[in-house]
């Protein structure tokens, strides 16, 4: 029995030592080996919020079932890549990263006054355009700080990517590149994961019109652009037709777990708070309150002409001389 | 085709100055001709002015081929007036460079010694008794009213001395006497340095060539030290650097690094330059090496020395600075950009970006938003793209739109919101169209900001253009 527990013992260092290198909670094991006690540790990781156990910091999206498939929310001492399949998906890709801002922000009493440190390729900038003060406090990144870069190369990129985090001086740093470069390949992400986490700081690395590719990030998140929610009245019954709060269409693509969950993640930036939404696109939606599609006229309806008054004359004359 | 210039050996053969250049092929026909070029020569000797720098930062450059040095306070570093010029004229030897040069107290006499064989050293007291045997064009004069005064039998300064000056003045202009009274010394004349003269610098000689850049940077992180008491003595900073990077061959380099903040820390100044090294890596052509480093502080600010606290704070905003003129020192000025909020309904300029080095990290103090307006896109184009959009009335929200060759069918849309030019602000702004602007989603879900620029029935046609994007 004795000799029993020793070996107990040794596994479980063993296992913390293996989880310590691959960077990953180690009360995951115990969850898996006593069913029992994880509504309890999940609990646990709700309540705490900021802090996931053995000292990582996480950050939890807020919704439950998002939070359980990433193990307590997103790292904040790692690499996380968020993908777009396609170039006209950058809106909702970066939407979804400068939510993920927000909420740390909102999160972070200290860190919410430090600066955010966006590096966007020059190229994304001219396919996707620049940020934007006003639209940003509108996507509920108000009172945060954002420092934009512009470099020509992804060489570039990196060193500032790398650079920034070494600094510590900002709260994230988002990477924005284009497709899969080669420059940015297994190695570079791998070095940059590792900056990540010797820094304590979140790299979120943005692929616009990216394929699936094997990276050093924890985890990877597909985004895709869904119906925006209805605006929503009053009394709680959605206005027809109108484009309320954005909805991100969320896959875990990569991630610890085995798991690949999908989510419609509706973005409140008054609240800066994700809700789950049902994917049923609007279109198909009886309208509940409808709106007539063009306003009626200010003054008075126009009256009907009457018929037969009015000839071309003119025409008919200027033929005629 | 005429000559230009002319050297010993031309000289001896018998050829002169603005010979036709077939006349003098006739006298040797062995020629060696160059064709002139007046801009290569002005470079050339730019670029001695910049190696001139080594003893004294007062260098002027004087006509096609003069060099000034100011070297007033300077010369005991060199172990004296005649060890300097014996020293200077040496090094220009060697680079093959045929030089004469004297010291004086005016820059009037010194070119005239200089340029008429009297080389040497002259005090103040022997200026007239110098210049009096020295022909008339050590004068600085036109050739033409050296010609004048020739034909007069005037052949030497010393006839022009003991004249009285005021039939001179009358007859051949105030010209005359003013060059005069400039070789002797009875006139001011400053001498105006190619380059501001730095606040601040130290330099460092070295007994043996560097060409390594882990040598470079720690020799700047050695002249930044040496700096550091001297900003401290000043209560100042450095907000521009300048490191110059003297070559055996006699080529200057000059590198400049900013700091967005006044800076003393000899760890951070040098770490600028090793950026800066990198970046210029290529260009950088070390040669057989480096025997001079300057360090000059070319623009400094106060410094305001703050108390470390514990809360960290304030490490956090330092190593922001010092990663901002990191970046900056690497990739120029315009790469890191900050979004200053503006009080516009304009959106490209409600929100504009602009280059943090200049308008450094602070936050701009909160812009009071407008009463009424729409959801702002949060990624804006630079330029607004055009579209070909469809619309079901006129004045109505698109169907669909087709941007980058892509067909997209409209399913929602909000709007218009109606912006106007700013008519106080540009000439144009009262008769600009207005912009109908939209928000809009797609059957995709993504949603963008289109506007229609233009009034129907105004005469132009409108035209629909992409602005933003949402998330």
């Amino acid at each position: 029995m004795a000799g029993d527990a020793v070996a107990r013992e040794r596994l479980a260092a063993l296992r913390q030592t293996i989880a310590r290198i691959e960077g990953r909670a180690p009360e995951h094991f115990q969850e898996k080996q006593a069913p029992v006690a994880h509504p309890d540790t999940a609990g646990a990781q709700a309540g705490s919020g900021f802090r996931g156990g053995d000292g990582a910091r996480l950050l939890p999206l807020g919704v439950a079932a998002l939070d359980e498939a990433l193990q307590g929310g997103l790292p904040l001492d790692a690499m996380v890549e968020l993908r777009g399949e396609e170039m006209r998906d950058a809106g909702a890709v970066s939407g979804f990263a400068l939510s993920l801002c927000a909420r740390l922000t909102q999160e972070a009493g200290e860190a919410g006054r430090r600066f955010f440190f966006w590096i966007g390729e020059r190229m994304v900038a001219l396919d996707t355009g620049l940020p934007h003060l006003p639209g940003l406090a509108d996507h509920g990144f108000s009172h945060a700080r954002l420092l934009y870069a512009a470099p020509k190369k992804i060489e570039e990129a990196l060193w500032l990517a790398e650079q920034a985090l070494a600094s510590r001086a900002f709260a994230a740093v988002l990477m924005e590149v284009r497709g899969n470069p080669a420059r940015f390949g297994l190695t570079e992400s791998r070095r940059l994961s590792l900056k990540a986490r010797e820094a304590g700081l979140p790299l979120f690395v943005l692929r616009q019109a990216g394929a699936e590719e094997a990276g050093s990030a924890v985890f990877r998140l597909r985004v895709r652009p869904a119906p925006a929610s209805q605006r929503r009245l009053g009394s709680g019954s959605p206005l027809s037709g109108s484009l309320g709060f954005p909805v991100f269409h969320l896959a875990v693509e990569k991630s610890r777990l085995p798991v690949h969950a999908e989510f419609f993640l509706e973005w409140n930036p008054h609240d800066r708070r994700f809700r789950t939404v049902s994917p049923v696109p609007v279109s198909r939606r009886a309208p509940e309150n409808p709106v007539a599609a063009f306003s009626a006229s200010a003054d008075r309806p126009d009256r009907a002409r009457e018929m037969g008054h009015v000839l071309a004359f003119n025409g008919a004359f200027n033929r005629a001389s | 085709m005429r000559l230009t210039a002319l050297d010993r050996l031309a000289l001896a053969a018998g050829l002169t100055r603005l010979q036709g250049l077939a006349e003098a092929k006739a006298i040797r026909p062995g020629l060696d001709v160059h064709p002139a070029d007046a801009a290569a020569d002005a470079r050339f000797l730019a670029a001695i002015a910049d190696w001139c720098d080594r003893y004294t930062p007062l260098v002027s450059i004087d006509g096609e081929d003069g060099l000034f040095l100011d070297i007033t306070g300077c010369a005991h570093l060199f172990g004296g007036e005649q060890a300097l010029l014996d020293d200077l004229l040496r090094r220009l030897t060697g680079f093959g460079l045929e030089a004469h040069g004297a010291i004086s107290s005016f820059p009037g006499l010194s070119w005239a010694m200089a340029r008429h064989g009297a080389a040497g050293i002259a005090g103040e007291e022997e200026a007239e008794r110098i210049v009096a045997a020295l022909p008339l064009s050590a004068l600085r004069l036109e050739p033409e009213l050296v010609a004048r005064l020739e034909k007069l039998g005037l052949g030497r300064v010393g006839d022009l001395i003991g004249m009285p000056r005021a039939p001179l003045a009358r007859r051949f202009g105030p010209a005359l006497l003013l060059r005069l009274d400039q070789a002797l010394g009875i006139e001011e004349e400053p001498v105006s340095p190619r380059r501001p003269v730095a606040a601040l610098s130290v330099e460092r000689r070295l007994a043996e060539p560097v060409t390594g850049e882990e040598d470079l940077r720690m020799l700047s992180m050695r002249l930044a030290e040496a700096l550091k008491p001297q900003l401290e003595a000043r209560g100042l900073g450095g907000r521009l650097f300048e490191l110059l990077l003297f070559r055996v061959d006699g080529h200057v380099f000059r590198l400049q690094a900013g700091a967005s903040s006044p800076l003393r820390e000899p760890k951070r100044i040098a770490s600028l330059f090793s950026e800066r090294f990198q970046a210029v890596h290529d260009d950088l052509d070390a040669g057989f090496g480096f025997e001079m480093l300057r360090l000059n502080v070319a623009q400094a600010d106060a410094y305001d020395a703050a108390q470390q606290d514990f809360g960290g704070e304030r490490d956090r905003s330092e190593s922001l600075a010092a990663f901002i003129d990191q970046a900056v020192a690497r990739f120029g000025r315009d790469c890191l950009l900050i979004a200053a909020a503006r009080e516009s309904h304009r959106p490209e300029r409600a929100g504009a970006l602009s280059p943090v080095f200049e308008t450094g990290i602070s936050v701009a103090p909160s812009v009071s938003p407008l009463p009424f307006r729409m959801e702002r896109p949060f990624r804006l184009f630079a330029h607004p793209e055009k579209v070909e959009a469809t619309a079901g009335v006129p004045e109505g929200p698109p169907v669909n739109f087709r941007w980058r060759r892509t067909l997209h069918r409209v399913l929602r849309a909000e709007g218009p919101e109606r912006l106007a030019a700013e008519w106080w602000l540009h000439k144009d702004g009262e008769t600009a169209p207005p912009r109908d602007y939209y928000r809009i989603e797609d059957e995709g879900g993504r949603r963008y900001w289109l506007f229609r620029e233009g009034l129907y029935g105004s005469g132009a046609e409108p035209r629909w253009f992409m602005h933003g994007v949402f998330a």
